[in-house]
């Protein structure tokens, strides 16, 4: 049973270390938002663009372009005060695959703006992709 | 309510491609392969994988004591499937056939090849691009448990494991007619599978070992393995018996390598049941919907309730309702599009029945977007339906709903005040019937992967069926 267990913390690591799920999560997404009429060859083309940008050091294809980060904060912003709650913005985060159900988020006691809630999705769609 | 957290809607043209296209198990597959080989540069591998394309090809493994035909059917499946067949001599022949080692290992009856060189042999042998193009069958291995374990540790892994099984004196039996073809390496029997053509039968040699002792010897070897390897592979295990003629077996091995195991996919079922009047529908329908949460539209149904609603559907259906004369399509299409696009209706999938009636029908829901993923078609012999339907009664004090043979009334009193309903006289049976029958075979053609079954059972043994017909994957059309 041991080696088991660390074959099974060995392919966990893996998972962790090359955020593969996250990877296959953004595919599955991309591949149903297109609908392409053959998927086997769109997958293969992301993955193309993928690979030329990480070697290239061409910024990366983002899923969530600028417009899509103003558009969710004005949904989450209803009375248009140009700040969201903590609560709500951890919430958004987790929504967005950006961080974990348990990770702990400080909450400096003032609401978070558009601009740092741009950036701090920015930061962590960055740090992904940086480890592809 | 904050937005974020409000249930998401997702467009149901995104499940829909999902299953059309495999979308879960092609990924399932890729993260299968990524966790087993673990390559540093992830994205190459993936590229790599999605090139090769080889999700679907046979692997099989294919185990069964001595003279029960494995080698047979596996010849004969690698034939058919257009695959690469691996026994243990050929895998030692390959290796060695140009060292004059070759002549040592026949000579030892290639009976103490270790472990470790047979694994080995085999993984070579699979990563070869022929065996990774067209897939591979293994003939006889694993022996032992150990050679199964060191197997799977390489992260080779079959996805159908076929036990042929017989009784031991058939067996031994058995053995002593066999006979080997040198040129072809085909196994004959005297009794069995005698050649036709007089050359072959002149050529045919005694393999060695084939005494009573022998195959006893063999036998007993057998069972003790073979009681090891079996709980390795859990799910995708058959045991075939191999008591039968050799093209049975064949036909049943067949079939089960080409169907797929139940996948972890997602699934919202949207069934439709098909079947003439008196066959179930309704009744399946109900269970299906009680037992799976579906949502249950029955278009006759869903009809009426639209004219007592009085919505603005109500006034257009109501002047056909009262002339007793069927609505019109294109109504009947605009109120079932209202049901079916309802958010309980795209979430939990949908049960759909007396609806459509005709090819133009099945056209215009099809144009509508509503596809169906599982089509049933209910059969059921004239006299039955006859039965069914002729014996029902009502009891127009209580309300209550009887039916002489499989529900009677408990009381001489209240057989004696039983109403029978005009709709279902005879005549009136065998009008809907006919009416059935005249646009059913369209509709089979229409829906190319429906599934008929046998309605003339009772209603759980149909409703288990149904439901095996919807968990399991379509069955794939026999080319």
């Amino acid at each position: 049973m041991e080696a088991a267990d660390s074959r099974e913390r060995q392919a966990r690591d893996y998972l962790e270390k090359h955020r593969i799920m996250e990877l296959l999560r953004h595919l599955t997404s991309v591949l149903l938002f297109v609908r392409p009429e053959k998927p086997r060859e769109y997958l293969i083309s992301q993955l193309e663009r993928l690979r030329i940008a990480k070697e290239t050091g061409v910024a990366f294809p983002f899923f969530l372009d600028n417009s899509n980060i103003v558009a969710m904060f004005e949904i989450m912003d209803s009375s248009n005060k140009g700040s969201i709650s903590f609560v709500q913005y951890k919430e958004a985060l987790k929504t967005l695959g950006l961080c974990k159900e348990d990770e702990v988020l400080k909450d400096d006691g003032h609401a978070i703006t558009l601009e740092k809630f741009r950036n701090e999705v920015n930061k962590r769609t960055q740090e992904i992709w940086l480890a592809f | 309510m904050d937005a974020t957290t409000a249930p998401h809607l997702i467009p149901p043209e995104m499940p829909q491609y999902g299953e059309a296209n495999h979308i879960f198990e092609l990924m399932q597959t890729m993260l299968e392969q990524l966790l087993i080989h673990q390559p540093e540069d992830p994205i190459p591998f993936m590229i790599d994988h999605l090139h090769r394309n080889n999700d679907n090809v046979p692997k099989i493994v294919i185990l069964g004591p001595p003279a029960s035909g494995k080698t047979t059917i596996a010849m004969w499946l690698c034939k058919h499937l257009n695959s690469n067949l691996l026994t243990k001599e050929n895998l030692i022949a390959r290796e060695f056939s140009q060292v004059p080692e070759e002549a040592k290992w026949n000579h030892q009856g290639l009976k103490t090849v270790p472990n470790s060189l047979l694994v080995k042999l085999i993984q070579d042998r699979l990563h070869e691009k022929d065996c990774s193009r067209r897939g591979w069958i293994l003939d006889g291995i694993p022996e032992t448990r150990e050679q199964a374990l060191m197997i799977q540790t390489l992260g080779i892994a079959p996805r159908h494991v076929i036990v042929l099984s017989a009784p031991d004196t058939v067996l031994i039996e058995r053995n002593m007619g066999k006979r080997i073809d040198p040129q072809t390496g085909e196994i004959y029997h005297t009794t069995f599978d005698w050649p036709p053509e007089m050359e072959i039968q002149n050529r045919l040699m005694v393999p060695e070992g084939i005494s009573e002792l022998e195959t006893a010897r063999k036998l007993l070897e057998y069972h003790r393995n073979i009681v090891r390897i079996l709980p390795a592979y859990p799910k995708i295990l058959k045991v075939i018996s191999a008591d039968q003629p050799c093209v049975d077996v064949f036909y049943q091995a067949l079939t089960y390598v080409q169907t797929n195991h139940r996948s972890n996919a997602p699934f919202t079922p949207r069934v439709l049941l098909c079947g003439p009047v008196g066959s179930g529908k309704s009744l399946q329908a109900a269970l299906l919907a009680q037992k799976y949460g579906l949502v249950n539209v029955c278009c006759g149904q869903l009809l009426k309730e639209t004219v007592a609603n009085e919505s603005k559907f109500s006034e257009l259906i109501r002047p056909f309702f009262e002339k007793e004369v069927a609505v019109p399509d294109n109504i009947v299409m605009k109120v079932l599009t209202q049901r079916l696009s309802q958010q309980d209706c795209i979430q939990k999938g949908w049960v759909l029945h007396s609806f459509p009636r005709d090819l133009d029908q099945a056209h215009l829901l099809k144009s509508l977007g509503f596809h169906p993923n599982r089509v049933f078609f209910l059969n059921v012999p004239f006299d039955s339906i006859i039965e069914r339907l002729t014996l029902r009664r009502t009891d127009p004090v209580t309300g209550e709903r009887y039916h002489l043979m499989y529900k009677p009334p408990p009381t001489v009193e209240i057989q004696a005040r039983l109403l029978q309903h005009p709709k279902d006289s005879e005549e009136q049976v065998r009008l809907r019937m006919d009416l059935f029958y005249r646009n059913s075979a369209e509709l089979e053609q229409f829906y190319e992967r429906s599934v008929t079954l046998n309605g003339d059972q009772d209603p759980y043994t149909v409703f288990e069926y149904i439901e095996s017909g919807i968990i399991n994957p379509l069955p794939k059309k026999i080319l």
